[in-house]
């Protein structure tokens, strides 16, 4: 009875130890809070780019995991927490209609959030104005904003069709918001500021692609109305897509020549086994040798990779739009993990929406910085960006009385070799220092027959003449050896 | 060691289907490359054109080699008829999405009615007695499991 007494006082203070460390267990396991927010009062526009703002907080200090799942898109980062401080990331987005957010940490039960994207059939129009004043345009949906509603990525804008801001809330936007409204700028979106005054006006003279014609200062939301709607009547240049490219942008032939030659190598083995001996065990060892060579050969190859780079600007604009294509072409069935280059990546997103895709982000940069996929033999993934950069290129081009052409280098810094192109003819256009001027004599010009030229005469005003330089990728971190760019500069043929 | 002779004519069609069959996949790649499609079609085409051109020559050559050699021989006219082809296989499937089991299955399945439609032209020879009646007996079965096979594998 004794001993039986004792075995049960030392169950009980076993079951009680063990109950209070559970106790202490789930009392030291964080608590994780998570909220989402969109830009544009959670608008945007069907197959568009969009932006979600996450806010996490957990009541210890832990590691965090957040994930996104927006379509087939999927994105991924990881946090520390502190105690009574609120993390915030934002990620740019597919505007799927429904994005799927978890953030886990280890010990504490995940989270998961849905936040929905409302598609609007009709064009969007911001309306960004301290006053909360609406500017109704015919046609578009109006959305009232406030500086917070602007989103901290350039490509978010794709969601909205028009801006309008007044210099108020453009003051209360922080630096990334607007770096983001002039990357925007840049890439010929339509803005209109209204009552701007003089240190504005100078922070946005040249910052607007087509030729300054996409951003637009207005006195008034009225005359800001009347601004957009010339403007709207104008077509701007819309951004070049792959296919307009051409043959840069196809994979080149070298997989499949390697691929042909090791078939070749196969077959000839197999064929040689054939004529010389009619054994069973030796045709079926070698061909199942050459089987095995393949698949490891398959294994052992890099996944070929290129970059491509298409910059276009006018002559004298501070800035130049890019969009570039990274190209995975894969070479086995294995999951294919490619980093992205940080100069490229706050605007990264996969060309197709229906590959599958999980971008890991920087929580740091808040921007993505690799890329996974699922690849095959001469399956195609492609990365898209899209962006701005700085660049002071400023020709100036006259039409001499003798048919030849005068070339002045207006700008502020020298440039290097490149090609002329105008009235249907490439010239060799020189280095020129700043203020220096070349002569180019008349029938020195050859047909247009290499990419660039054809790109640029392609996309360029019948009056107009370009400059085409070739880019230095060398800046690009990681660039592919087969990287190529282009700087297009566009002037009046005078 | 007779037994474990591949029949020459059978090998041979087994690598001509092989080399016809990568030069229509290489040229199909090569055009959905240059025009930017998806080069997985290709691939997954010419796995069932594959499996159905040696169903085929494996209908015909297995039962017909059983009745003149032995089941053993009919086998091996019908491994003969198959395994060149093993490394575009391979090629081809890394290039499709199909998936492995069924690729694996396919190969299997060719090897499992080569065995027995040799063992069937192998029992014709021992029924009949006189190799010339086995013989069009075997073609008869080889065509009807050909057919069997178009229209199992393409349908109606």
């Amino acid at each position: 009875m004794t001993d039986a007494a004792t075995v049960g006082a030392v169950l009980r203070q076993a079951l009680l130890g063990a109950a209070i460390c559970g106790i202490a267990h789930a009392a030291a396991a964080a608590q994780l809070d998570l909220t989402l927010s969109a830009p544009w009062k959670g608008w945007s526009r069907p197959g568009r780019t969009t932006e979600i703002d996450l806010h996490l907080s957990a009541d210890g200090a832990t590691p965090a995991s957040i994930e996104v799942a927006a379509g087939k898109l999927t994105l991924r980062t990881a946090l520390d927490l502190q105690p009574g401080r609120v993390a915030r990331l934002q990620i740019a987005v597919p505007a799927a209609e429904r994005i799927e957010v978890r953030a886990a940490a280890p010990g504490a039960a995940a989270v998961q959030r849905d936040l929905g994207i409302a598609p609007s059939e009709s064009p969007l129009l911001g309306v960004a104005l301290a006053d909360g004043e609406v500017v109704e345009l015919a046609g578009f949906h109006a959305l009232a904003l406030a500086a917070d509603d602007l989103p901290r990525h350039a490509p978010a804008y794709a969601s909205i069709d028009a801006l309008i801001v007044d210099a108020t809330t453009l003051g209360r936007l922080d630096q990334r918001q607007l770096a983001a409204l002039l990357t925007h700028a840049a890439r010929c979106g339509r803005i209109v500021v209204v009552g701007a005054e003089a240190p504005v006006r100078r922070l946005l003279d040249g910052a607007g692609g087509c030729g300054d014609r996409a951003l637009m200062v207005a006195g008034s939301p009225a005359d800001a109305r009347v601004l957009l709607e010339r403007s709207l009547a104008e077509p701007l240049a819309a951004p070049i897509d792959a296919a307009g490219i051409g043959a840069p942008a196809r994979p080149a032939p070298l997989l499949w020549n390697r691929v042909a030659m090791v078939l070749a190598a196969g077959l000839t083995a197999i064929a040689l086994v054939v004529v010389l001996a009619s054994s069973l065990p030796a045709l079926l060892a070698t061909s199942a040798l050459a089987t095995v060579a393949v698949a490891v050969w398959l294994h052992a190859i890099d996944p070929c990779s290129q970059l491509l780079v298409w910059s276009e600007g006018q002559a004298g604009a501070r800035v130049a739009r890019y969009q570039a294509w990274q190209r995975i072409q894969g070479v086995a069935r294995t999951r294919v993990r490619v980093a992205v280059p940080p100069q490229l990546a706050d605007s990264a997103r996969p060309c197709d929406a229906t590959l599958a895709m999980r971008l890991d982000v920087d929580p740091g940069a808040q921007r993505v910085s690799f890329a996974e996929f699922d690849t095959r033999l001469f399956g195609q993934a492609r990365l898209c960006y899209a962006g701005s950069f700085p660049t002071g290129r400023a020709p100036e081009v006259r039409l001499r009385a003798d048919g030849g052409l005068e070339v002045r280098n207006a700008g502020t810094s020298a440039w290097p070799p490149g090609r002329l192109l105008a009235r249907g003819r490439a010239h060799d256009l020189p280095a020129l220092s700043a203020g220096a001027q070349a002569v180019i004599a008349p029938g020195t010009g050859r047909p247009i027959d290499d990419d660039g030229a054809r790109v640029a005469a392609a996309r360029a005003a019948a009056d107009a003449a370009t400059a085409l330089w070739a880019l230095d990728l060398g800046g690009v971190a990681g660039a592919p050896a087969a990287s190529r760019g282009w700087l297009a500069v566009s002037t009046a043929l005078r | 060691m007779s037994r474990l002779v591949v029949d020459r004519s059978a090998a041979a069609s087994g690598l001509v289907i092989a080399a016809a069959a990568a030069a229509w996949w290489l040229g199909a790649t090569r055009l959905a490359l240059e025009n930017g499609t998806d080069a997985a079609r290709s691939a997954s085409g010419a796995l069932q054109a594959l499996s159905l051109v040696r169903a085929i020559a494996v209908a015909l050559t297995a039962p017909r080699l059983a009745a003149l050699r032995g089941s053993l021989g009919g086998v091996a006219a019908a491994i003969g008829s198959i395994v060149p082809s093993w490394p575009i296989v391979a090629l081809a499937w890394t290039a499709s999405r199909e998936s492995p089991l069924t690729v694996i299955g396919a190969e299997a399945a060719l090897v499992a009615v080569g065995a027995a439609l040799a063992g069937i032209g192998a029992v014709l020879r021992r029924v009949t007695g006189r190799s010339d009646v086995a013989l069009g007996a075997a073609t008869g079965v080889g065509v009807a499991a050909a057919a069997a096979s178009w229209f199992a594998l393409v349908g109606g």
